[in-house]
């Protein structure tokens, strides 16, 4: 009698996991998390097949789902996944946890290698390796009120974060805030725009990255620089401007009620967006402002790498060969709201030149000259960087909103990076 | 097992074999993991590093001496004990009037149970864009008698209140829905004596209906404090802890060292804490109920 509620029990169970679980016969399966570019991909599935003779599975997450599914896959070594999404704000990470293999010998091997911009793809570049092809450069820009400017009586935008303040001062009313940035806390929310103008008074995260990498962020220049961050915000920013992300920041450019904003070209674009904005014909672009030590645009780098147990990884490579080619990348960037491609012939593509010359005639040539100017170790490229990042950026709220000194801040960032580094 | 009294033997199997899809359920989802969470608080597993399965206590000798751990709890309990208090006092307020005060309007009930079937996410979404200045339509209806509404979530006390006011919202049906079936088991005859005597509507309240009521508002506030102990979608969406660290509770910092910093261990023995924590909590209210039943 028992055996055979076993037997039954195990029938039961085996069909409904092979009629639950579907039957991954692909070549390649690709883990992706959702952005303009990965949507586009996902829908290029055929043009692979036809291309190679390989099949691939594209498959588009939510970004917390993707953490939750790499880390399964990555600890497990499960070597379900041959092509899998690398931030490049992780790889450092999960080189050294042993997560992705090199992929080194095949760009070696690609013979229109020099097309790829080279910041983004040296950003790969770890303990002499390549571990990833970029397929996403974001970069900083300025979107400001034409209109604004002139009636305070200004004949240029801003090129100085000093000129951002008068700007900002002059600008500021009662339905109009002078200035925004973001401001919660977050490696990739306010430690994504705070470098710019840290990095452009001479601030740094270490004394000597890489050589030295003694923490140094308690110095006097990011100190003036912290302070007319939290000037800006706190004076000249909108209402609860303490608060605000990406999204705050975008719908109150959009709205009208905004003069002035400093963040990633994504963002920026959407201050453009003509179904969105409604004061389209006001609005402008131009560079990340300079500070006495220069500019430092922000830079976020996207790419494709190969898992360390993905067991193909000839197709793999293959995958992502196509994936960020010329060819592909153009598709993508005529289907999708997606600047921000790594190739610079696709800049050259009449369709995508007419297509995003629409929107902005300067937008494609300022974002290419925001790339060279960027840093690639903006925000550094160390396994420590993610921990790091959120402490700092929590300290850098917390004076923003007043429940630290700018002084007790830094010392308190700089003491739990010495921390983290010590661990 | 023990045998069920007065059953037949013959049902009795049937009976077990009915019972264990249910017991088997709380093996694998409730037991299961509890045990996987204390195996981990105490070895080191970090994501990066990789797993040092060898007997430790350093996760926990690290919390005593973790300020930000410390500062946590007081995250928290202030989120629980305000939140508690004002959820209480809302349903317990609302399901007394629509059931003893102003009983035509009981149809309302359906109406204020609303919130409670929304999304923790969707309502810290609403709450997040009315506590926006530049979006808000709160501060949008000040601005015109030339009021200026201060904005909540770039202040301490502002931020810790802000949640526990999209909390309240959300969750007051849930203590009204229990005070309301609490109410229906109160004998009217009690009410009725009392205003014969001359009682006011008031005086009945104060002195009949809250001191009946008591048993049932210490098991509802204890629901709510665990499960207000678990914040999460409305700190993630609302707040990320902010502004500085004014509102990382611990069950939020407990993330923060799992899924940010990669120090799994470490989350879990700060988990292990919540866990004994709420037990306890319970273990108290559950002695101070039965006292209260016994007198």
């Amino acid at each position: 009698m028992k055996t055979q509620y076993a037997r039954r029990l195990a029938t039961a169970a085996m069909v409904s996991v092979t009629t639950l679980v579907p039957a991954y016969a692909a070549d390649v399966d690709v883990l992706l998390f959702g952005m303009p570019y990965t949507k586009g991909l996902a829908a290029l599935e055929a043009d692979f097949e036809a291309e190679t003779g390989l099949t691939a599975n594209i498959e588009v997450v939510g970004q917390n789902v993707f953490e939750n599914r790499i880390t399964l896959s990555f600890t497990g070594k499960t070597g379900d996944i041959d092509v899998v999404h690398t931030p490049v704000i992780q790889v450092q990470r999960w080189v050294e946890a042993g997560w992705l293999q090199p992929v080194t010998d095949g760009v070696a091997g690609m013979n229109d290698k020099d097309d790829i911009l080279a910041g983004p793809l040296d950003a790969y570049l770890v303990n002499g390796d390549y571990w990833a092809l970029p397929f996403f450069a974001e970069t900083g820009m300025m979107s400001y009120r034409k209109d604004v400017l002139e009636a305070a009586g200004f004949d240029a935008p801003p090129a100085t974060w000093e000129e951002v303040l008068a700007f900002a001062k002059a600008a500021k009313s009662d339905d109009m805030a002078g200035f925004a940035m973001r401001a919660a806390p977050g490696q990739g929310f306010n430690m994504f725009v705070f470098p710019m103008i840290m990095r452009g008074y001479g601030g740094k995260f270490f004394a000597d990255y890489p050589t030295d990498l003694t923490p140094a962020i308690n110095s006097p220049e990011t100190l003036e620089a912290l302070n007319l961050y939290i000037e800006l915000i706190n004076e000249y920013g909108p209402a609860g401007g303490g608060n605000f992300n990406f999204s705050e920041i975008a719908a109150a450019s959009q709205a009208g009620h905004l003069a002035m904003f400093v963040d990633g070209t994504s963002i920026v674009a959407q201050s453009l967006d003509p179904a969105k904005s409604q004061v389209l014909e006001h609005m402008a672009i131009a560079p990340v402002p300079a500070g006495p030590a220069g500019r430092s645009p922000t830079i976020a780098v996207h790419g494709l790498g190969v898992p360390a147990d993905a067991p193909n990884p000839e197709a793999s490579f293959k995958f992502i060969e196509w994936a960020t080619s010329p060819e592909t990348l153009t598709k993508i960037a005529i289907a999708n709201a997606y600047p921000d491609f790594t190739r610079a012939s696709v800049a050259a593509d009449a369709e995508v030149l007419a297509k995003y010359e629409a929107i902005n005639p300067d937008f494609l040539d300022l974002r290419v000259q925001m790339l060279n100017d960027a840093i690639g170790h903006y925000r550094p490229l160390l396994p420590q960087w993610p921990e790091i990042g959120a402490s700092v950026g929590e300290h850098i709220n917390a004076a923003l909103n007043g429940l630290e000194t700018p002084e007790e801040a830094l010392e308190a960032a700089e003491a739990e990076m010495i921390e983290i580094m010590a661990e | 097992m023990s045998q069920v009294m007065g059953v037949q033997p013959v049902l009795q199997r049937s009976y077990r074999m009915m019972l264990m899809p249910a017991v088997l359920a709380v093996l694998i989802f409730a037991v299961l993991p509890l045990l996987g969470m204390f195996v981990l608080a105490f070895t080191s597993f970090d994501l990066v590093k990789g797993w040092d399965t060898g007997f430790t206590l350093k996760n926990f000798v690290k919390l005593t001496d973790d300020k930000r751990f410390i500062a946590s709890i007081w995250v928290m309990l202030s989120l629980s004990v305000f939140g508690v208090i004002a959820q209480v006092a809302a349903g317990t307020a609302i399901a007394v009037g629509l059931e003893k005060i102003i009983p035509r309007w009981r149809f309302l009930r359906g109406i204020f149970v609303v919130p409670f079937v929304v999304p923790h996410v969707a309502v810290a979404l609403v709450w997040l864009s009315l506590f926006t200045p530049t979006l808000s339509p709160i501060n949008a209806f000040f601005d015109l008698f030339g009021i200026t509404v201060p904005a909540l979530l770039t202040t301490r006390w502002g931020a810790i209140s802000a949640i526990v006011i999209a909390d309240t919202w959300a969750s007051f049906p849930f203590v009204m829905l229990l005070i309301l079936a609490a109410l229906q088991g109160i004998s009217s005859d009690l009410d009725e004596a009392a205003s014969i005597d001359g009682a006011s509507k008031i005086q009945v309240f104060w002195r009949i209906t809250l001191p009946l009521l008591k048993p049932a508002l210490l098991m509802v506030a204890l629901f709510r404090f665990i499960e207000t102990i678990k914040h999460f979608p409305l700190i993630y969406v609302m707040t990320n802890g902010g502004p500085g660290r004014a509102t990382q509770a611990t069950n939020y910092y407990a993330f923060i060292q799992t899924f940010q910093n990669s120090k799994v261990s470490y989350g879990a023995s700060i988990a292990v804490f919540l866990f004994i924590f709420a037990a306890a909590i319970s273990f108290w209210v559950a002695r101070m109920n039965a006292r209260i039943s016994d007198a």
